[in-house]
């Protein structure tokens, strides 16, 4: 599979002060990578290290393979970006702003430009600054969907967007994906990704604390093991699951130990309380950052 | 690109242009009105209480301001020299970093176009309006004082261009200290300070023989009116000058540019 976009251990610091310690990631073509940690955690910073806006403290971006030189014409017009807080020609109308980046591209792209505007019901002769946040963050999706570019960096598209657009905007992704885009989609919500997301890497404190597919995340089978009984360290030490609450005798575990073993290991205790818990996708992403 | 920064420019560009050309227009009107021989005759009295170094400021021992021309190149001129000083700084300092104040610098720096380019178009808008302002404001005048009255050509032409020896080099400086920053606010203030600090140094070194060293830190010492007046030529050095210092700000900008983090 070709690699499409990969970062390797980029590092930004403005002075002494940390953006991003440690981020690796790769991108293959076609792929829906989602990009997800909490608020400060250092995704924008990333995308902005990235794309050249700020220079890297140390790493290596590369694109197709390449080195990114923020300088090469060729390689940018072939990456669509929407960044997280939409900001335009407050002057220029819809229409204006949408001619405007056409001047920047050789490329004819007025079939796509229309069926983009149409799908989000774009009012090309509204002006920018009349616009709400929502119908901005359309204008951005337009924007950096339109050239049809074969990398696109989505830094939390969704914020502002209705239930109906978002569903809409996936439904493009989805598109997109199909035709081979390569798509890194950043979010701080792991249910908004998970259902089109092929990959997800999870950033923390500016660094990557674990990346995989989704489904083998879904695979990992884990669950919140409550357990309540007197031999409740010696249960700990064997169990060496991650701790997510403890009171007394009782611990609440993140278990991922298959059940035949577990029921091995709990056998040897006399328990006062058992209680085996299914757990979300969206749990298990805030138990990474816990 | 050129098409939209002339577009938005265009405004601030004409409010200067017309208050150049307002306050002349002005004066070409009443000067016929006011100044007759009785009121030349008290003014030359008045002037005589000056001190000769004051008059110098204003070129006064040099040109009589009994004709419109006359004051043109007294008082008139250095009102020039003044606007399209702060319209040239103004310009440098707002140009480029309007982008990154308005937070649309993002927008711009991810479509498919070099930092160099972004710069490079900008400043060609910038010397575009800088010499129209002079440009403009010179045949405006050429055709009024081509109706009122005689005037030396050759010497109106050199001092019609005497601004750009000024406003290039603050151009020039406020572009590379917009570099360094990332609000329009700072610049502002850094702008007009230049400027009046620049023209305030400028007048002091013309008081006294004394602080005449203080020319030296001024760039409205390159404006040279007063060489252009008596010897109806620009020395070419300060056309060097001016010039080495536009090129040399311009290309540390260029460098800094480059390097510049878009927070």
């Amino acid at each position: 599979m070709d690699t499409i976009l990969e970062l390797k251990h980029l590092k930004k610091y403005y002075g002494s002060i940390r953006g991003i310690e440690d981020v690796s990631l790769k991108i293959h073509k076609g792929e829906i990578y989602g990009f997800i940690g909490p608020n400060g955690s250092g995704k924008s910073t990333t995308i902005r290290t990235l794309l050249g806006l700020v220079n890297k403290t140390s790493g290596e971006v590369l694109i197709k393979g390449k080195p990114f030189n923020p300088d090469d014409i060729e390689i940018k017009q072939k990456i669509g970006y929407l960044p997280s807080e939409i900001n335009l020609y407050d002057d220029m109308t819809v229409k204006q702003i949408l001619d405007y980046q056409q001047t920047f591209f050789p490329k004819d792209c007025q079939q796509k430009r229309n069926e983009l505007v149409k799908l989000f019901k774009l009012e090309e002769n509204k002006k920018i600054e009349d616009l709400s946040l929502g119908n901005k963050k359309k204008v951005g999706i337009v924007l950096a969907f339109m050239q049809e570019p074969e990398i696109i960096i989505l830094d939390e598209p969704t914020s502002g967007l209705d239930p109906i657009m978002q569903n809409v905007f996936h439904n493009l992704l989805l598109q997109e994906k199909e035709k081979g885009t390569t798509i890194l989609y950043s979010s701080h919500l792991l249910n908004e990704v998970s259902s089109i997301c092929d990959k997800v890497g999870f950033i923390k404190d500016g660094v990557m604390i674990k990346e995989d597919f989704i489904d083998n995340i879904n695979k990992e089978n884990y669950t919140y093991l409550t357990i309540s009984s007197k031999d409740i360290h010696k249960i700990k030490k064997e169990l060496k699951c991650k701790i997510i609450s403890e009171k007394e005798n009782e611990i609440v575990f993140l278990n991922n130990i298959d059940p035949n073993s577990l029921l091995k290991i709990l056998s040897k205790y006399q328990l006062d309380k058992l209680i085996i818990q299914e757990i979300s996708l969206e749990d298990l992403f805030m138990n990474y950052y816990k | 690109m050129i098409k939209r920064e002339l577009k938005i420019n265009l405004k601030s560009f004409l409010i200067w242009e017309l208050i150049l050309i307002g306050m002349f227009l002005i004066v070409y009107l009443i000067y016929p009105y006011i100044i007759t021989d009785e009121t030349m005759k008290s003014m030359d009295e008045l002037m005589g209480i000056f001190p000769e170094e004051v008059l110098k400021t204003f070129n006064m021992d040099m040109s009589s301001i009994a004709t419109a021309y006359g004051w043109l190149k007294t008082e008139g001129f250095m009102f020039v020299l003044l606007i399209v000083g702060i319209y040239s700084s103004l310009l440098g300092g707002n140009i480029v970093l309007k982008e990154e104040n308005d937070k649309t610098i993002e927008f711009l720096a991810t479509l498919p176009i070099k930092r160099s380019k972004i710069l490079v178009n900008k400043m060609i808008v910038s010397m575009i309006y800088i010499f129209s302002m002079v440009l403009l404001l010179g045949i405006f005048n050429y055709i009024a004082l081509t109706i009122s009255g005689d005037f030396d050509q050759k010497q109106f032409l050199l001092l019609s261009i005497t601004p750009l020896m000024i406003g290039l080099p603050f151009f020039a400086i406020n572009l590379l200290i917009s570099t360094f920053m990332h609000k329009t606010k700072k610049v502002v203030g850094i702008s007009l300070g230049m400027v009046f600090i620049s023209y305030f140094l400028n007048i002091c070194s013309e008081l006294s023989s004394k602080v005449e060293f203080l020319k030296y830190f001024s760039i409205y010492t390159l404006a040279d009116t007063r060489n252009v007046i008596s010897e109806i030529r620009i020395n070419p050095i300060i056309i060097i000058i001016s010039i080495v210092i536009t090129i040399v700000f311009i290309i540390s900008s260029y460098i800094r540019y480059q390097k510049k983090e878009f927070i």
